[in-house]
């Protein structure tokens, strides 16, 4: 692995009794990353961390190769962050807040109007920039926030759940441009619940739970067409026994019956098991290992 | 199309350009930047610049109220300059204080609240927070906004009605300057008292307050009810160490130390009534100072 962009050493957090965060290891490599956890896993808490806003009970963060305990006022220059809370300024135009949003990382002020205007224009709100942002929409006031984030050209921007309170075109544009951040060349931490956003923008997962870290792996694009789930009207024993006899093992739950194929031809060996046994299908289609179906999976070892 | 109109054949090797993401290469201002910042924004928020029309209205009645009462008492030491001196005695600089500082009460309600709850309230200071600025550094920020607001609110009008007096003056416009030199120090000294006890309690409440209507209101009520209750101590009891209540009459301290630096005696205040030296009054205002800066520090450390 390349120099990584976050590294943890058996970080732990507490806050009085509560254990936030629990002896973290993780490396995350430069890219989009996606940290994803229940609500209450640690993920904004180690977000903080890495912002050098919250200092660790123990253990060590070291972001883009700086240790932040060592530098956190310094780090902050080279990161963005999208906070999950409200954070904006209802009273003022969305140029003014974006622009002084960049002075406040110590660009110059005229250089910070301008990069204002280049932001908004790249987060799809050039036309409505000089309108008070209280008069914005959900959606536009998510993509200033988004602005603000990426205004002081940042090495890396940490964006806390940035598709919350979107409706599904919102949160598809606002993933599309979180994609587009990694061609430019801005590293991506997301933090999010909604597996699905993560699947569909990220190249590495980091897994959070009760402040435990349960898994930090690439993103892998789900298998597809290798299984097949088929729910039929009655008892699916008929269907299973036929599948026996065409030396296919299948395994049921309830209704649902689930066919693996060695060979990617699990859709003819249940039309043929389908036709032996006579049964009638209520439904039938390809079968995903989503990111949920894993993170329930790990989440079950963990307390295993 | 006319004759005699050509236009250009489109070019085949036009394309539409993507104006992407440009990287910021140039130099940072640092923390000086990032404060000079927070000060002008300060400025522009208190005056309601760039903001909509309504904000602007409170702040601007202030200001020209200031501007008007000085222009009506150069307008009297016109109209009065051919009547005998000991015939009638008009307010200079020292008594100008009692009038611009009621207005300026009434500026350091809206002012200050303004400045400082916004940002908790609205929830910006993640955003803040998230740059390179410590919570000191923005309290130091805020603080000289205060101050650089505040005092412009006093020393203008008086820098105006100091030149308007020299104008009328029997003594000739230079001679006049000449011979009140003392002015250009006593009105700076006089004016950082009543802005540094003014700021100090509005501050404390500001910093404890969600809405800026709230603080303002609490810091006007504050005011006059320590005056009150220091007035009944003193007045109407016979409790043994009573007169120290008069130390609770913040807004009467800043008056004390104007008399005593202007030399002058315009009323009898709670303070002197009990007997405290002026400079007692000049230590109040340093301890409320100190209060303040302790208060409003927690209160940020406490939320940041």
């Amino acid at each position: 692995m390349t120099e990584p962009l976050i590294r943890t050493t058996n970080l732990t957090q507490n806050f009085g009794s509560v254990l936030a965060l629990d002896g973290l290891d993780i490396e995350i490599p430069p890219g989009i990353t996606g940290l994803v956890g229940a609500n209450g896993a640690g993920k904004t808490t180690l977000l903080k961390i890495v912002l050098g806003l919250l200092a660790p009970t123990s253990g060590e963060v070291s972001v883009l190769g700086t240790l932040v305990s060592e530098n956190p006022i310094g780090i902050r220059e080279r990161i963005g962050y999208m906070p999950e809370d409200r954070c904006l300024p209802l009273d003022q135009t969305a140029a003014d807040f974006v622009g002084y949003a960049a002075e406040l990382a110590g660009i110059p002020s005229s250089e910070s109007r301008r990069r204002s205007s280049e932001t908004l224009f790249l987060v799809g709100l050039h036309e409505e920039r000089f309108r008070y942002i209280g008069d914005f929409s959900t959606g536009m006031q998510q993509r200033v926030k988004l602005a603000q984030a990426i205004v002081h050209d940042p090495e890396l921007v940490l964006l806390d759940e940035p598709a919350s309170g979107l409706d599904p075109k919102g949160r598809e544009q606002m993933l599309e441009l979180i994609i587009r951040f990694g061609e430019f060349g801005i590293n991506v931490v997301i933090s999010s619940h909604i597996l699905e956003d993560i699947e569909a923008t990220c190249e590495w997962v980091v897994m959070l739970d009760g402040g435990k870290l349960i898994r930090s792996a690439p993103l892998e694009p789900p298998a597809e067409g290798d299984e097949v789930s088929v729910e039929v009207f009655g008892d699916p024993l008929s269907l299973i026994s036929a599948l026996a006899d065409l030396g296919v093992e299948a395994t049921a739950d309830g209704p649902i019956v689930r066919v693996t194929s060695d060979e990617g031809q699990a859709f003819e060996v249940v039309r043929d098991a389908l036709a032996a046994s006579g049964s009638s299908v209520r439904r039938l289609g390809v079968s995903l290992s989503s990111l949920e179906d894993l993170f329930l999976e790990e989440a079950g070892n963990q307390y295993d | 199309m006319t004759e005699g109109t050509h236009l250009s054949e489109p070019s085949p090797d036009a394309v539409i350009v993507d104006r992407g993401y440009r990287k910021y290469e140039g130099l940072r201002t640092g923390p000086r930047g990032t404060m000079l910042a927070i000060i002008k924004d300060g400025f522009r928020r208190v005056t309601g610049l760039r903001r909509k029309a309504r904000r602007k209205v409170l702040p601007w009645f202030l200001i020209i109220l200031a501007l008007t009462t000085m222009v009506i008492l150069v307008g009297i030491h016109w109209a009065t300059s051919n009547t005998p001196a000991d015939l009638v005695e008009l307010p200079k600089n020292g008594e100008y204080f009692d009038i611009i500082s009621i207005v300026a009460l009434l500026f350091s309600a809206l002012a200050i609240p303004e400045l400082l709850v916004p940002d908790r309230a609205q929830g910006t200071l993640n955003v803040y927070f998230s740059r390179p600025l410590t919570v000191d550094r923005y309290l130091s920020a805020k603080a000289l906004a205060i101050v650089t607001v505040l005092m412009a609110f006093y020393l203008v009008p008086q820098f105006l009605f100091h030149l308007g007096l020299a104008a009328v003056s029997d003594e000739g416009f230079l001679s006049y300057l000449a011979g009140n030199l003392d002015v250009l120090w006593k009105v700076p000294a006089v004016a950082l008292v009543y802005v540094a006890v003014h700021g100090a309690v509005a501050s404390t409440i500001a910093a404890f307050l969600p809405r800026v209507g709230a603080a303002a209101g609490v810091f006007l009520g504050s005011m006059l009810i320590f005056n009150l209750i220091a007035a009944f101590f003193q007045e109407a009891t016979n409790f043994p160490g009573a007169r120290y209540a008069s130390l609770f009459a913040f807004e009467q301290h800043p008056r004390v130390v104007r008399d005593w630096v202007f030399g002058i005696d315009t009323v009898n205040y709670l303070p002197t009534r009990a007997g405290f030296e002026p400079v007692v009054s000049l230590a109040v205002a340093a301890v409320l100072v100190a209060i303040a800066t302790i208060a409003v520090r927690w209160q940020y450390k406490r939320s940041a």
